[in-house]
């Protein structure tokens, strides 16, 4: 069987100006599907940078990345786009969301540029996300009328809508207070339980420990790759926390 | 991505930029509004001005002493080239139907203490045949009156008013300079003529007006041609140009101590006040929606910066740079074309204005719309949308996703 994610001695320099920077070195890693991998690192360690690589958001500058078993190196900027957005979705640490603009359309978004989902399943798909993170109360409210936590789970409901492959997690609880941050964990263990494959980026530990697998990345390249540990568990449901 | 899609984007940005988006759009309103009032203005003054022409009819000139100078408009008047020797041998030609000199009588008139300033017309029979003029009441000067050099008055319906006011005029005595007349009739309106009031008029025999001016020539000719009015029109050229002994093989009008004016000619003239008109509002055209394309790109531009990190989500959700590039385009034509819309809106609403105020000095004047203009003016700014957009969209399309997502 092929794995999801297979990367080979993946290397990722940036130019500016004539000067080159090195961020990633000679890094090896398959993920399979499925799994729920946190990358963990100090800031400036490149683990953004891997994750924007695995999530095509940019190409690495040597080495392989294959995709379910496709190589990726020869892809347009249109077929990455393509993949954003078929088989990949994000979360980000800053929400995102559109300001002024209303929960269901927030997460409807992606749903514009999925080339096989009708118009006419747009709503629906949307509602059913919406309902998933336990917001459908809120599905006409605007963007700027949440919290932070209720941002965040808007951010995923829109992550969920596509029904991707992966979902990248960056930074989740980096924007919310505890309280929130464990509403958002335990709406990715929840996904992750359904059998989504979750790829979550951070610089805590206490976080990182909600996946099955913590890789830890140190100055461009893997530093431990480690299973087996005590997961923590996010309690509660979503539905009651704020 | 949908175009329709990109549409719905675009309204909601439109929309939720409101006062912005307005400003935004003010040049292309102006711009266009001015285009479409201006075209109407020009077209219902193209109007007017066919109305008075057309009174004149296919077939008939008129000649007037004097010489064209620069253009076919400019003519200076008041010269004494036309005699009566010059009338008799028109008269005499084969191509000329009839002739109508007319010579102007100075002077007050008034009718007892009540005074009016009327032009006073010298006219033969022929005067009146030539200009098609219907009487409403009494009668119109004849052979019996020329012959006999009486002194009658036929009035034009204006004239008659500030003269006798409700009084009826039949039968009652004028005073012209030193000389008196009798009305004997008074003339249907005429309307205005080359926009003068053709309704403010005394006539009087032609006769009497040579005797009381003591003036060997005429102020000027109507003639209406037998058949061809082109053949008319070259038999009188050549005519008084034998009479007046000018040598002009090349048919320089400015050589010429007469001018003949006839509907062809009046028509030429409008067509290139009309040419002239186009070309200006042209000019305003360009200029204007240049400046409000301008003022369309120099937001867009503004806007793609400020909307950085929108571009860089939408990008991370799979947008395509042509998705992006079609969105920022949409949104930029969309404001133009709402604009020019408004514009349009606006530009008719003033025309109409304008025809409602005009019309009363000017009774001949009545709302056009140019509806080629409406389309034009709409097209323009769809392009200006297009060309100016542009830019900002594929600044926009081209930026990378992650950097976009980092702007702060």
């Amino acid at each position: 069987m092929t794995s999801l994610i297979e990367i080979r001695k993946l290397g990722k320099v940036y130019s500016n100006d004539g000067v080159e920077t090195p961020v990633l070195f000679d890094i090896n890693l398959t993920i399979e599907k499925g799994e729920f991998v946190a990358i963990m690192g100090p800031s400036g360690s490149g683990k953004s940078t891997l994750m924007h690589i695995l999530g095509f958001l940019d190409t690495p500058s040597s080495g392989e990345f294959i995709f379910q078993g496709k190589k990726t190196e020869a892809l347009s900027e249109d077929d990455l786009a393509r993949i954003r957005a078929t088989r990949v979705s994000f979360v980000f640490q800053a929400f995102n969301l559109l300001p002024r603009t209303t929960v269901l359309e927030n997460v409807m978004l992606p749903l514009l540029y999925h080339p096989a989902i009708p118009v006419a399943d747009r709503q629906k798909r949307a509602l059913e996300a919406i309902e998933t993170v336990g917001l459908t109360s809120r599905k006409d409210f605007l963007s700027s009328q949440l919290s932070g936590g209720q941002k965040q789970r808007v951010a995923i409901a829109r992550a969920l809508v596509t029904d991707p492959d992966v979902i990248f997690a960056d930074e989740p609880t980096g924007n919310l207070d505890s309280a929130s941050g464990v509403a958002v964990m335990n709406a990715l263990q929840a996904l992750h339980e359904k059998g989504h494959t979750i790829i979550l980026v951070t610089h805590e530990r206490r976080t990182a420990e909600h996946a099955e697998r913590i890789i830890h990345i140190l100055d461009g390249k893997i530093d431990q790759d480690v299973r087996g540990f005590k997961r923590v568990v996010a309690k509660g449901t979503a539905a009651d926390l704020k | 991505m949908k175009t329709i899609d990109s549409i719905g984007i675009a309204l909601g940005a439109v929309r939720r930029s409101g006062f912005r988006a307005f400003l935004t759009m003010l040049g292309i309103i102006i711009g266009v509004g001015a285009v479409v009032l201006m075209s109407s203005v020009g077209a219902s003054m193209e109007k007017v001005i066919l109305g008075q022409i057309s009174s004149l009819g296919p077939k008939s000139m008129v000649i007037f002493p004097g010489t064209q100078e620069g253009g076919a408009s400019q003519v200076s008047t008041g010269f004494n080239s036309l005699t009566f020797e010059d009338l008799r041998e028109l008269e005499k030609l084969r191509s000329i139907e009839s002739v109508a000199p007319v010579i102007f009588i100075p002077g007050r008139t008034t009718f007892g203490r009540e005074e009016a300033s009327p032009q006073v017309f010298g006219v033969r029979r022929t005067f009146f045949e030539n200009q098609n003029i219907e009487i409403a009441d009494g009668r119109w000067l004849d052979d019996n009156d020329e012959q006999g050099a009486k002194q009658v008055a036929v009035l034009g319906p204006d004239a008659a008013d500030n003269l006798f006011g409700s009084v009826d005029p039949m039968g009652k005595r004028i005073r012209v300079g030193d000389y008196t007349y009798t009305v004997v009739g008074v003339t249907k309106p005429l309307g205005s003529q080359f926009f003068q009031n053709a309704d403010d008029r005394v006539y009087v025999p032609f006769s009497v007006a040579k005797n009381v001016t003591g003036q060997r020539y005429v102020n000027y000719i109507t003639m209406l041609a037998t058949d061809s009015f082109d053949t008319a029109f070259e038999d009188v050229k050549a005519t008084l140009r034998r009479r007046h002994g000018i040598e002009n093989p090349k048919d320089d009008p400015k050589k010429d101590d007469f001018v003949v004016r006839s509907s062809a000619q009046a028509s030429e003239i409008l067509g290139s006040v009309s040419l002239g008109l186009t070309l200006f509002i042209t000019t305003i055209a360009t200029i204007s929606l240049l400046v409000g394309g301008i003022g369309i790109m120099n937001i867009m531009l503004v806007s793609v910066t400020e909307r950085t990190r929108e571009i860089g989500l939408r990008k991370a959700l799979g947008a395509r740079p042509k998705d992006i590039l079609l969105q920022f385009l949409v949104e930029a034509v969309m404001l133009t074309v709402l604009g020019g819309l408004i514009g349009v809106l606006g530009g008719v609403f003033l025309a109409w204005i304008a025809a409602a105020i005009v019309s009363n000095i000017l009774s001949t004047y009545v709302f056009v719309l140019s509806m080629s203009s409406v389309v034009i003016a709409f097209l323009m700014a769809f392009m200006t949308g297009v060309i100016f957009g542009l830019r900002p969209a594929s600044r926009a399309a081209r930026l990378h996703p992650i950097e976009a997502l980092r702007y702060e």
